[in-house]
């Protein structure tokens, strides 16, 4: 849920923006990371851990844990708690490895 | 590039240290990741305790603000949205805007990386709706999204305490308090009083059990002495205290020691906030884990050393300044807690005996 009347801070969200998640509009505004507008959509999986193949959300939202890695307009891998959104950006689940290193067959 | 003086990190301490530096007409470059200067103290809405003398009380956005105000009319150069990936042969440092990688030459650097939060494992920690006490809270006041309905919170620090007030604010249910101690870590004792009045429990010596959930968090069960209790949540907020960012010392090749009070290693210093590396000096978080005010008095003496090394200042005036702050950082810590001033002192003490150096730990 986005927090449209902030108790110390006031309404501070202004300029709403549509980003897509998995082909499908969410209403998100413009000062928001990536991860936030999700979570404020109730979308809090945002991808699968390779090893144990378990669902990774947003943990830390300081760029460190990683856990919040997703495709976005065809960046694998972009740490969502760390780019705000943008008007049309395109965001997918980080659920598999990206070609790169299934090619190669990195660690 | 080239820059009289690398400031890695814009929080509280880096801000500090910059304008003690601008002041005295050295030339400043300050780099972060983030695209925000004020770093954590952006998401703190809260009043902060015990500022040093120079500051008025204020909350913790409006001192961000504050310090990055002080700044504005001095010529600084901001690398917002740049990270430090490495360090050239030349003693060059590699900075990236996330396209290309171009190197920086300065006379001294301050590395003011601040901390990061620790996590608190238990089985299925990882679910998503569980995040740390320090990520609610930029949720909460930075992206203005409600993270979840019903919370519990895994901790009983003033950072804890702080975090669960302001989620109840914005319309979080917060159900409990899950403190694996015998007693609240928190000092506040007015924080305490409100959050009892608020009737959120306080469980004492007690843990989470088990988290379950299909792709998020939905349900806990939280062990209390010999009690178990399942609890019906969409978020959990951990706080399992915080240690010193220390990325950037290992690839300096500095040493390091441990101080549990300060927030386990830390790279060695002395009393100049000196690493062992003569052109690195260090401020804030990243030199031990302490309150707010300290962390801008740590910046300012990073500061006024540095400008002594490249002769901005006159040491007698450096020194004079230095004594006003090592005081007003005495009485700030030892306020705070007095286990972490005795920690700085004995690990300043140590400088001389290195214990780790050029080591990889994690």
């Amino acid at each position: 849920m986005h927090i449209q009347h902030h108790p110390i801070l006031g309404g501070q969200l202004h300029k709403p923006v549509t980003i897509y998640f998995n082909d499908q509009p969410y209403k998100a505004y413009e000062q928001q990371t990536v991860a936030a507008a999700l979570m404020a959509n109730d979308i809090k999986r945002l991808g699968l851990s390779r090893n144990l193949v378990q669902p990774r959300g947003l943990f830390c939202t300081r760029g460190r844990c990683c856990s919040c890695y997703m495709t976005v307009n065809g960046e694998d891998h972009v740490r969502t708690c760390m780019v705000k959104v943008e008007e049309g950006m395109k965001i997918y689940l980080n659920d598999e490895d990206p070609d790169v290193r299934r090619e190669f067959c990195g660690d | 590039m080239e820059t009289d003086i690398l400031i890695i990190g814009a929080g509280p301490a880096g801000l500090a240290a910059a304008f003690e530096m601008a002041s005295k007409g050295l030339d400043v470059t300050i780099v972060d990741e983030s695209i925000t200067m004020g770093g954590q103290l952006n998401q703190q809405t809260q009043v902060i305790p015990s500022l040093p003398s120079s500051f008025q009380s204020m909350r913790g956005f409006e001192l961000a603000a504050h310090l990055t105000k002080q700044l504005e009319e001095y010529d600084i150069r901001y690398l917002l949205g740049h990270r430090v990936i490495g360090f050239y042969k030349d003693g060059s440092v590699g900075i990236t805007d996330e396209q290309d990688v171009f190197a920086v030459k300065a006379k001294k650097i301050i590395v003011a990386t601040g901390a990061a939060e620790n996590a608190v494992a238990f089985p299925k920690w990882t679910l998503p709706g569980v995040m740390t006490i320090g990520a609610a809270q930029t949720m909460i006041n930075r992206d203005f999204v409600q993270p979840g309905k019903e919370a519990v919170i895994v901790g009983s620090s003033d950072f804890a305490l702080d975090a669960a007030l302001q989620l109840s604010e914005v319309g979080v249910h917060v159900k409990g308090f899950i403190e694996k101690n015998a007693g609240i870590l928190s000092r506040d004792l007015e924080k305490i009083e409100q959050v009892k009045k608020m009737g959120i429990p306080i469980y004492l010596d007690s843990f989470i059990k088990e988290a379950r959930g299909m792709g998020a968090v939905e349900e806990i069960e939280i062990e209390i002495g010999t009690r178990v209790l399942t609890e019906k949540v969409d978020l959990v907020c951990v706080d399992g205290g915080r240690s010193p960012i220390l990325d950037i010392f290992y690839q300096l090749g500095c040493s390091f020691g441990y101080q549990k009070e300060l927030g386990g290693w830390v790279p060695q210093y002395n009393h100049q906030f000196q690493t062992d590396r003569q052109d690195i000096f260090l401020a804030g978080n990243a030199a031990g884990i302490s309150t707010q005010g300290v962390l801008l008095v740590t910046g300012m003496l990073a500061g006024i050393n540095v400008c002594e090394a490249v002769g901005a200042i006159t040491k007698t005036i450096a020194d004079e300044e230095k004594d006003f702050l090592w005081k007003e950082l005495e009485i700030l810590e030892t306020k705070y807690n007095p286990n972490i001033w005795e920690a700085r002192n004995r690990h300043m003490e140590n400088f001389a005996h290195p214990v780790i150096k050029e080591q990889f730990l994690s």
